[in-house]
């Protein structure tokens, strides 16, 4: 008796144990949801607690588990914890690329994009996963107004020549023109070689990622090089600094911060930063200027919110998502802490927002007017975006050019073959 | 004369060995026999139902300029990891085996990298070895003008990962050391120095022998940890600078199943690292245990 007794205990251990553990699905218990976030300088834990209180304050029904992403790379870890049967009922910032083709995302419908400035941004076969909650300007030219009045540029560069008379000034005074970097985060190395591919070569031919898709063009087609060769030529001219490819994004924005480097390429994001810190020199903004002074401005808009289309709770799930998503305390709150622009319909900024994220959003408002905004290159997630896994080699390629590695030809012929490898 | 019943013996046996077996076959066998069987299929977890490519992906992969790329990587990385720690653990062991609070307190600082999280010790290390780093602040202070680039520098890159391994890994091998010269007989050394044998000689012919399995200890476990090599590289490097600098099998691994989605051309190539691995550890084995002698 005592023996079957021990047998029973045994087994219902073993199977409570592999219940927690395979195929679990989402591990939630009650009415929790679980919501997948990550944590950056902008966005230190406190940001995230904040928020999640903010909306289950005002929706009593909802009760949220924060998860952390264990660093920025939070796609990587959600396909982590899709494939180990833990995916969370809501994730921020996943790229939806293959989460939602496999038909883990819910779609989100019409009426519930009502609220929203571009519903239809990021399709996926039709169907739009993530709330296209903010846009992010990738990449604006940032510049200490310092060190450009120590080298006598007196305005904003506006055209691709003016750019390099400006560089070439700064260089003379022995300043480094553009702040760089990439290391374990990579992006910052090809921060230049986005502006100009979504410049020069989205500008003419917006669509030029789906027909890569689609294999009517390739990296070694004369556009594309011609606007990696550009880049290629910022580094023959010495206005970036090959060291400065190990350094990483904390230490990049920090070097710039601190005065070393003149110009700074980098995602609206940086205005959050800029506006914190308060470093000892003013910085201005512009938009990444193309051959000719034509306006154009890339954008990425979305980013927000992906809820589990297999979650138990979706209803929860969902409802919190758009609670998140359209609260204006929320909303306010990240742009101060993140330099969003809000993609909300009706919504304007705090009147008491930086004036780096001032200066950005206004040249942003402009290019909207004008009907300026293309994708930004590698920055994309939908079906014009780039294959999985290709963003890591873009970053490879703009730093074998910069390093000395591969000329601009070989960068790109290495895209293609990778690309191939990627289908 | 009663001979006692075989099924209680058995079940003596079992007993121990199960839990062993068991996790044993769940926790190593399975994913290894998985693995394999992913490898003959395109699975991709976004793109189902995979579908049975035989051997496919291996044919590709010997084709593969990047996969060929980081195995000559991690070879280069194993080869200065085995070799390295070794040879400084050896010299650090012998210089901290006498007794005394100096050498204890030493032995532990000698030791304290090895307890430490590879992911600390990575960010720490890209901190020390950024161009406007410590070090180079250091060589800037004593005249050199323009210091490498221990990360940015493709030729120096893989170096300057691989010289963090070591450092982390000298530790381990200066403790192991240090037990193998302690178990070594001092009347054999008393006896060796009667008969003339000077420190080098008695170093030589008596010491050295007798680290045989100490060397074999550390040989394999700095051979499977080199070329296991995943986390150094992506917190340090993130595989480059560029493309195929640093990257080696394992972070290829990785990123090819985590990053670009193919399950199942990612589970070939950690098929080949394993085949590699055991091919290597086996020979090693094999070579350094004939090596040994018991006392």
């Amino acid at each position: 008796m005592r023996r079957s007794f021990a047998w029973g205990a045994a087994l219902l251990i073993a199977a409570s144990l592999t219940g927690c553990t395979v195929g679990g699905g989402t591990s939630t218990s009650g009415g929790e949801i679980s919501f997948l976030t990550f944590e950056t300088p902008n966005l230190p834990p406190f940001y995230w607690d904040s928020a999640i209180k903010r909306v289950t304050d005002r929706n009593p029904g909802l009760s949220v588990k924060k998860l952390v992403a264990p660093s920025t790379d939070r796609t990587g870890y959600a396909k982590q914890l899709l494939q180990s049967g833990q995916f969370p009922d809501v994730a921020i910032a996943v790229d939806s690329a293959g989460f939602a083709e496999s038909g883990n995302l819910y779609a989100w419908t019409p009426e519930e994009l009502k609220d929203f400035q571009f519903p239809a941004a990021n399709p996926i076969k039709g169907g739009h996963h993530q709330l296209p909650a903010n846009t992010q300007t990738i990449p604006p030219i940032y510049y200490n107004k310092k060190l450009f009045a120590d080298a006598g540029i007196t305005s904003a560069p506006a055209t691709w020549g003016e750019l390099l008379a400006a560089s070439e000034k700064l260089k003379a005074k022995g300043i480094t023109p553009f702040t760089i970097g990439g290391g374990k985060e990579g992006f910052p190395s090809a921060m230049l070689l986005d502006g100009l591919v979504s410049v020069e070569v989205y500008g003419k031919t917006p669509d030029w990622l789906s027909q890569r898709r689609a294999d009517k063009v390739k990296f070694t087609d004369p556009a594309f090089q011609q606007a990696f060769g550009k880049f290629a030529d910022l580094v023959a001219k010495g206005y970036l600094d090959k060291t400065q490819v190990s350094r990483d994004y904390s230490a990049t924005e920090a070097a710039f911060l601190n005065g070393e480097g003149a110009m700074y390429p980098m995602g609206n994001w940086f205005a959050a930063s800029a506006d914190a810190k308060k470093p000892s020199f003013d910085i201005g903004v512009f938009n990444f200027p193309s051959e000719d002074g034509k306006l154009v401005v890339p954008a990425y808009t979305g980013g927000g919110i992906v809820v589990n289309a297999k979650s138990p709770k979706l209803d929860a799930a969902r409802k919190f998502a758009l609670a998140f998503q359209l609260d204006k305390e929320q909303i306010d709150a990240s742009v101060k802490a993140d330099g969003l622009f809000p993609a909300i319909k009706g919504y304007t900024p705090p009147s008491d927002a930086g004036p780096v994220f001032k200066a950005g959003y206004e040249l942003y408002k402009e290019a909207v007017a004008k009907n300026a905004v293309v994708n930004a290159f590698s920055w994309e997630t939908a079906d014009d975006g780039l294959l999985p896994g290709m963003k890591d080699k873009v970053y490879q390629a703009a730093q074998d050019v910069i390093t000395g590695r591969k000329p601009v030809a070989d960068a790109c012929a290495f895209l293609d073959a990778e690309w191939a490898k990627a289908r | 004369m009663r001979r006692k019943p075989i099924l209680p013996r058995v079940w003596h046996f079992a007993s121990f060995g199960a839990p062993g077996v068991v996790i044993y076959l769940c926790f190593v066998m399975a994913p290894i026999l998985i693995s394999f069987g992913y490898s003959l299929t395109n699975h991709n977890p976004f793109n189902p139902p995979s579908e049975f490519v035989g051997l496919e992906n291996y044919k590709l992969l010997f084709q593969d300029e990047q996969f060929l790329t980081a195995l000559r990587v991690t070879t280069i990385l194993t080869v200065i990891v085995v070799v390295v720690p070794n040879l400084l653990g050896l010299g650090v062991a012998v210089l901290l085996d006498r007794k005394g609070w100096l050498y204890h307190a030493l032995r532990s600082v000698f030791f304290t990298p090895v307890i430490l999280s590879s992911v600390v010790v990575s960010i720490i290390w890209t901190k020390l070895l950024d161009d406007r780093g410590p070090v180079n602040d250091l060589l800037r202070a004593v005249g050199v003008e323009q210091p490498p680039g221990w990360l940015s520098d493709p030729d120096l890159a893989l170096f300057s990962v691989a010289s963090i391994v070591c450092w982390q890994m000298l530790g381990f091998c200066v403790v192991v050391y240090l037990a193998g010269l302690q178990g070594v007989p001092a009347e054999l050394l008393e006896a060796a120095e009667i008969d003339g044998a000077g420190p080098v000689r008695r170093f030589r012919a008596v010491t050295w022998p007798l680290l045989a399995p100490s060397l074999t200890i550390n040989t394999v476990v700095l051979l499977i940890s080199a070329f296991k090599t995943y986390d150094y590289v992506k917190v340090v490097t993130n595989g480059g600078p560029g493309s195929g600098t640093t990257a080696t099998i394992a972070f290829d691994v990785l990123a090819t199943g985590l990053d670009a989605n193919h399950v199942g051309y990612a589970s070939a190539m950690a098929v080949v690292m394993l085949v590699i691995v055991a091919t290597l550890t086996t020979i090693v084995l094999r070579f350094l245990r004939r090596r040994e002698v018991d006392l």
